[in-house]
């Protein structure tokens, strides 16, 4: 089934009155169930398209179709609702709440969709047990290590059920081990639950994992492999 | 989490940096004791000016025969047989009347000499008008024994005259004839002017009016009525009473000046609030603005996850609220344990101006805040706290995601 769809992408940023091309002319489809590593050296615009991908930023031209529907029209209230309800996000840097622990970094999209209290709750520690870290339930970012708050972030990309995760660089700032077993978490996820994820990584690791493999150069697609 | 997130999320937002929100807090809690101390020292002042006047013997209202008020002539009495006294004390809210026999005189001692006015009053009856009987510090108040006189210590100064010490007393009669006639020091005062103190003398009615060859007739009726609000309606009903050979005045026709002081004062008051209110707008748009610029990255990881612009705009604002809130809870509670003390003790200024005085004040200030004041004060704080965090949470609102969580 057809989560994401782009067709003829551009993007061009304006850097100090100079027009960059950033994406140019991007067809991809992600399907349901998809482990798709969107890779490439440093200003490929992989991040750029995850951005695009992930209702955070607008096209300059050509469209996106989110489940059918062409997002890039869109007002910037049904974007916000789109990646409330249908999208998960992991950050390179984490970016939980720092004023919130961690089962409440979790809850927070819930309550944001208006879920009841109890199976808030409920979720959150499922999402937290899924990803063994029950026991930092009620620590704040500030008391957890990065690779503990990473798992924070994937438990709380996770919980509302999203219709795909987007990651952007999850592992750049965790060491080789520490990613290595988050990634096997993802993986797992991945596989056990159908749970869509995008990344977007130079990181060896994401793409000797990717089932499909994306390859940027110059804000086009070079390559598109799968395994 | 509790059920209301956005409350949740504005207070620990607040408190996550102590010092910075310790700062606003104290602002806001120094701005309400600012405005609500200022209210209460100016209204105490003011009242006390005008509660001294009127007490010192304007009254709430005063009667003359018409034209007295543009002529203080002595030929301008009023005949003592028409009863006005008994008339006016049965109107309802009046609570006590006193005929006064007033006139300018010359008071003269073995070394000196003054000129002031000769109050003759029905020592009864003024006690309840005026506060001079209260104001006796040596000796006593009038009588009503033959030839007793109450003066100020500044006046008995300047005659160089103590307690028991004679007087002489010269005025004009009706016709214009200066009649003289002997007076003996029975009580001192010291009053909340020292000009009043210098300037007023007071004997027993029958004694000036025999001195001046008046009879039963005086000059003024200085009327306490229950309320001073009552004050202009009754002026109404008196004036319809007594008709048009009488001049009925309220304290606010016969001070006039003291009264446009007191307005004065109360208008100034507001540009001083809201000068106090300004410069608290723009404390808290610095400190919202910091606030809104080190989290940028937050707000842009919150948009990101689907955190409407509605409710970042929201929980700005919110947190500005929870703080000018609870400045204002804070401030009023510190005010109210200063305050509440002092109205009943009053503040002593005299230990550096002698001039409060001299401007009939009195030298302790008993504050009286207004309730539309502190009712303005809640009402309005956390109304500026907000209004202050509206620009920096425009700011935040307009961040477009993807440049906030890139934001270092």
């Amino acid at each position: 089934m057809e989560i994401i769809r782009s067709e003829n992408l551009d993007k061009i940023y304006k850097d100090n009155w100079v027009p960059v091309q950033a994406l140019k002319n991007i067809n991809l489809t992600v399907k349901k169930g998809d482990y798709m590593v969107i890779a490439g050296p440093s200003g490929s615009g992989k991040t750029t398209l995850l951005n695009l991908l992930g209702a955070l930023d607008k096209p300059t031209s050509g469209k996106i179709f989110f489940e059918g529907a062409d997002i890039s029209k869109k007002t910037v209230k049904e974007l916000s609702g789109l990646r409330l309800n249908k999208l998960g996000f992991i950050f390179q840097a984490y970016n939980l709440i720092p004023v919130l622990s961690a089962i409440e970094n979790i809850e927070f999209s819930l309550m944001l969709l208006g879920k009841p209290e109890a199976l808030r709750r409920k979720l959150s520690l499922n999402a937290l047990r899924d990803l063994g870290i029950e026991e930092l339930a009620n620590k704040r970012p500030n008391e957890m290590s990065g690779g503990q708050q990473q798992r924070v972030a994937v438990a709380r990309a996770i919980v509302n059920d999203p219709s795909v995760v987007l990651a952007d660089e999850p592992t750049a700032n965790l060491d080789t081990a520490t990613g290595s077993n988050l990634l096997d978490l993802m993986d797992e996820m991945n596989r056990s639950k159908n749970i869509t994820f995008l990344f977007s990584s130079h990181d060896p690791q994401v793409i000797e994992r990717a089932r499909i493999l994306i390859r940027l150069r110059d804000g086009q697609i070079e390559s598109v492999q799968t395994k | 989490m509790t059920k209301n997130l956005l409350i949740n999320l504005a207070w620990r937002n607040i408190w996550r940096n102590k010092r910075r929100s310790a700062v606003v807090l104290s602002s806001i809690i120094v701005g309400v004791a600012a405005t609500i101390s200022m209210d209460g020292l100016t209204n105490g002042m003011t009242y006390q000016m005008l509660f001294n006047q009127i007490n010192l013997g304007t009254s709430h209202i005063q009667i003359h025969k018409t034209g007295y008020t543009d002529n203080r002539l002595v030929k301008n009495f009023i005949q003592g047989e028409l009863q006005l006294k008994a008339d006016i004390l049965r109107l309802p809210g009046v609570k006590a009347v006193s005929e006064r026999v007033v006139t300018f005189g010359l008071v003269s001692s073995a070394e000196s000499s003054a000129g002031i006015y000769v109050y003759g009053v029905d020592h009864k009856a003024e006690k309840r008008v005026s506060a001079i009987s209260g104001l006796i510090k040596e000796g006593n108040y009038l009588s009503g024994a033959e030839r007793e006189v109450v003066v100020g210590y500044e006046l008995a100064n300047k005659l160089n005259a103590g307690l028991g010490n004679k007087i002489i007393l010269m005025a004009n009669d009706p016709s214009g004839k200066i009649h003289s006639d002997v007076f003996r020091i029975s009580g001192l005062f010291e009053s909340f002017s020292s000009g009043f103190d210098k300037s007023y003398i007071f004997v027993n009615s029958d004694d000036l009016q025999n001195m001046l060859g008046l009879g039963n007739s005086y000059h003024e009726l200085a009327i306490i009525v229950a309320e001073p609000s009552l004050a202009e309606s009754l002026k109404s009903e008196i004036r319809s009473a007594v008709g048009s050979d009488f001049e009925v005045k309220t304290y606010r026709d016969i001070l006039p000046i003291l009264v446009m002081q007191i307005d004065l004062s109360r208008e100034s008051m507001w540009i001083v609030n809201m000068i106090i209110g300004i410069a608290l707008v723009f404390g808290i748009i610095n400190v919202m603005l910091m606030t809104v610029i080190e989290r940028i990255r937050e707000f842009g990881v919150l948009m990101a996850i689907g955190f409407s612009t509605g409710k970042l705009f929201s929980l700005i604002l919110l947190e500005a609220l929870i703080i000018g809130l609870s400045g204002t809870i804070i401030g009023l509670v510190i005010t109210g344990l200063i305050h509440i003390p002092f109205s009943y003790t009053g503040i002593d200024f005299s230990w550096f101006s002698e001039g409060l005085v001299s401007l009939g004040v009195g030298a302790v200030i008993y504050p009286v805040v207004s309730y539309q004041t502190v009712l303005l004060t809640i009402i309005m704080t956390p109304m500026i706290a907000v209004a202050g965090a509206i620009y920096p949470a425009i700011k935040a609102i307009r961040l477009q995601p993807v440049a906030a969580i890139r934001h270092y």
